[in-house]
């Protein structure tokens, strides 16, 4: 009986930690994302002995529709790049083409960085594709943070074996985000940083990707600004517009 | 006087004389054409892919040959370029930037390799100016490409069509272009001739961002001889921290064991085919040691010397094989050289199975002297040694037995 009561207690408590963290990660999800925006960014790529930067413009709705375009080095001016839903489109100026990322593409580099051309598609699951957990709480940069550990669902299209993410308690703001595969191996890490205002938000404005395997690489995404729900819809983002947006 | 005898002796038994000769002379034409079909074979496929594409030598960035990627590209500096060329036995210095490409056309596209060239120098190296089947060779500063033919067929192309480029360039940078088509390139190697495009030099470099970047250094020589001497040269003078010099010999392991296998087996072929010819040769000695026994036995009962019998038979058969070598040589000469400069091209049923093998559908001639002159000697080695039958049996002889046999 006393056990019985134990157990269902137990049961209790982990349902309604799962309700919690889920509620988390969606409202983290919702304050990154809004409901469509605009953006102007950087993107560096450190290597040891080099380094590069990009910078690139950037629209997105909702989590399946995004848009970017590149506007520095002058070489990639113009050359462009559409997600809908799963599908990646690469526009290329200097050839006139358009070319759909075939799945074997994938997992390659994209613009030689250390993102994945998935990482730009399926980056949009976190709610829905995982069962969420709250495994502690933590300081990070003297924030006080939860640490969530994010599990896939069955038969959900991730490529992620779990993902650790640190949230901060204060403004629900993603401060560092452990990426494992299957075996439980650390794959890739972010940190967010530099978290300030920006297009009516408080939000971290740079974003640290490192990859587990070669420590000294890192891909470094910094947000020169951003404008939150300004009103665009999904003819916005068509393989035309990408064609033409300046 | 000996010698006079001799070649007396020879042509007393005309009929006897020819079968030998004739026996010698196809043993070193059947060797020859043997041997000079193997070794042409070797020939043509170095010269293939190290005369026609990589060069004797290369220099890199270190670490460049076991990971050949652009990222691994480097900027020799203009002393290293010059002070190569200064070298005794160098033609020329030849810049490469090589990669690889998606070359599409339409709605095909297939994967390429891209060679930055300097079309003046790549004279020294590949001669691709020669290899132009349709078009014309491009020129430094225009970004105009030439493709294998293989390729163009591919795709469907033909000069003057857009060729569409897309890689990854320098250090991930995304590489894409539009190239016009100026000619059509085809090469021995049927590899080469179906991926390769070949683009001046600055347009290479801007496709991929490798801007001043070369992949190697390609240092072409006047004679093959002169490989070792110039790589040690090479190596001596330069700082292989930073940069590797690197043979033919060492960047074609394969190449290599393939003709050291394939050279084992031509040579068991060969000495097979000497032991045929041997025991033909031999079938002869006898033959002419048994026919003159009563000759010889007279020779012996009337005071001669059995050393100078012995030296008189030496002779024989010494003058016998020189002239069917000497004849032999002078056959083969002819028919060598007429193939070695019109090599046999194959038929065209063959032709698709040798390419799928990555092999030229040709059976090449070598004409280099050491095919003959191996040959010739070989045989007439063998002819010294079978000589030692009749020079034994001399020896051993009983003038009265010989004589009764001889009857």
């Amino acid at each position: 009986m006393k056990s019985a009561f134990w157990l269902v207690l137990s049961l209790l408590s982990s349902f309604l930690s799962a309700q919690d963290a889920s509620e988390i990660i969606k409202k983290v999800d919702q304050k990154m994302r809004g409901n469509s925006s605009s953006s102007n960014m950087t993107m560096k790529i450190i290597r040891p002995d080099w380094s590069r930067e990009i910078s690139m413009k950037g629209w997105s709705l909702g989590t399946d529709f995004s848009l970017i375009l590149i506007t520095a080095p002058a070489r990639d001016q113009g050359t462009a790049f559409l997600k809908r839903d799963k599908e990646l489109w690469n526009w290329q100026p200097t050839i006139g083409r358009v070319v759909k990322l075939p799945p074997s593409m994938m997992t390659q580099s994209w613009m030689g960085s250390d993102f994945t051309n998935d990482d730009l598609v399926k980056e949009s699951s976190i709610v829905n594709d995982y069962d969420h957990f709250i495994r502690g709480d933590t300081t990070i940069t003297k924030r006080d943070a939860w640490k969530i550990e994010l599990i896939p669902r069955e038969g959900a299209p991730v490529v992620w074996g779990r993902i650790l993410i640190y949230v901060s308690k204060a403004d629900y703001i993603e401060l560092l985000v452990k990426y494992y595969d299957e075996d439980d191996f650390l794959i890739n890490t972010m940190i967010l940083s530099d978290i300030r205002e920006m297009g009516g938000r408080v939000i971290p404005t740079q974003m640290d990707m490192i990859p587990a395997e070669n420590p000294e690489h890192r891909t470094v995404i910094l947000y020169n600004d951003i404008q939150f729900d300004i009103g665009i819809d999904e003819d916005f983002f068509s393989i035309q517009k990408m064609k033409r947006i300046r | 006087m000996q010698i006079k005898l001799a070649w007396r002796n020879i042509w007393r038994n005309k009929r006897r004389t020819i079968i030998t000769i004739v026996s010698i002379v196809f043993a070193v034409i059947l060797s020859s054409i043997m041997r000079s079909l193997q070794l042409g074979s070797y020939e043509r496929m170095i010269d293939n892919s190290v005369r026609f594409y990589t060069g004797y030598i290369q220099v890199h960035k270190s670490g460049y040959w076991d990971e050949q990627v652009l990222d691994n590209a480097f900027a020799p500096p203009e002393e290293l370029r010059s002070q190569i060329e200064s070298l005794e036995g160098v033609e020329a210095v030849v810049p490469r930037l090589e990669s690889f490409a998606l070359a599409s056309y339409g709605t095909r596209t297939r994967g390429a390799m891209v060679i930055g060239i300097d079309p003046a120098k790549e004279s020294h190296l590949t001669g691709v100016q020669n290899k132009i089947t349709e078009g014309a060779m491009v020129t430094y500063n225009e970004p105009r490409v030439l493709m294998g033919a293989g390729l163009a067929d591919y795709l469907n192309m033909k000069v003057g069509d857009t060729l569409v480029m897309i890689s990854q360039g320098y250090h991930g940078v995304n590489a894409a272009g539009k190239y016009a088509v100026a000619g059509l390139v085809e090469f021995g190697l049927p590899q080469l001739t179906n991926q390769v495009v070949f683009m001046p030099l600055p347009a290479a470099q801007y496709f991929y961002g490798a801007d001043g970047l070369l992949t190697a250094l390609a240092v072409v020589t006047d004679t093959p001889k002169k490989v070792d001497n110039i790589l040690e040269a090479i190596l001596q003078d330069t700082d292989t921290t930073a940069y590797e010099v690197m043979g033919w010999k060492t960047m074609m392991p394969e190449l290599i064991q393939g003709i050291e296998i394939d050279n084992i087996s031509g040579i068991i072929m060969l000495l097979l085919l000497y032991l045929v010819i041997g025991f033909g040769m031999f079938g002869t000695f006898l033959m002419m040691t048994k026919e003159r026994l009563y000759e010889f036995g007279v020779m012996l009962s009337v005071g001669m010397h059995r050393s100078r019998l012995q030296l008189l038979i030496f002779l024989e058969i010494v003058l016998l094989a020189a002239l069917a070598v000497l004849t032999g040589f002078l056959l083969s000469l002819p028919l060598i050289s007429y193939f070695s400069r019109n090599p046999i091209s194959l038929p065209e049923e063959y032709r698709s199975a040798f390419e799928k093998f990555g092999i030229e559908p040709i059976y090449a001639f070598s004409s280099e002297p050491v095919v003959f002159s191996s040959q010739a000697w070989v045989v007439f080695f063998m002819a010294l040694v079978l000589s030692a039958y009749p020079l034994y049996k001399i020896r051993k002889m009983d003038p009265v037995t010989a004589m009764r046999e001889g009857r």
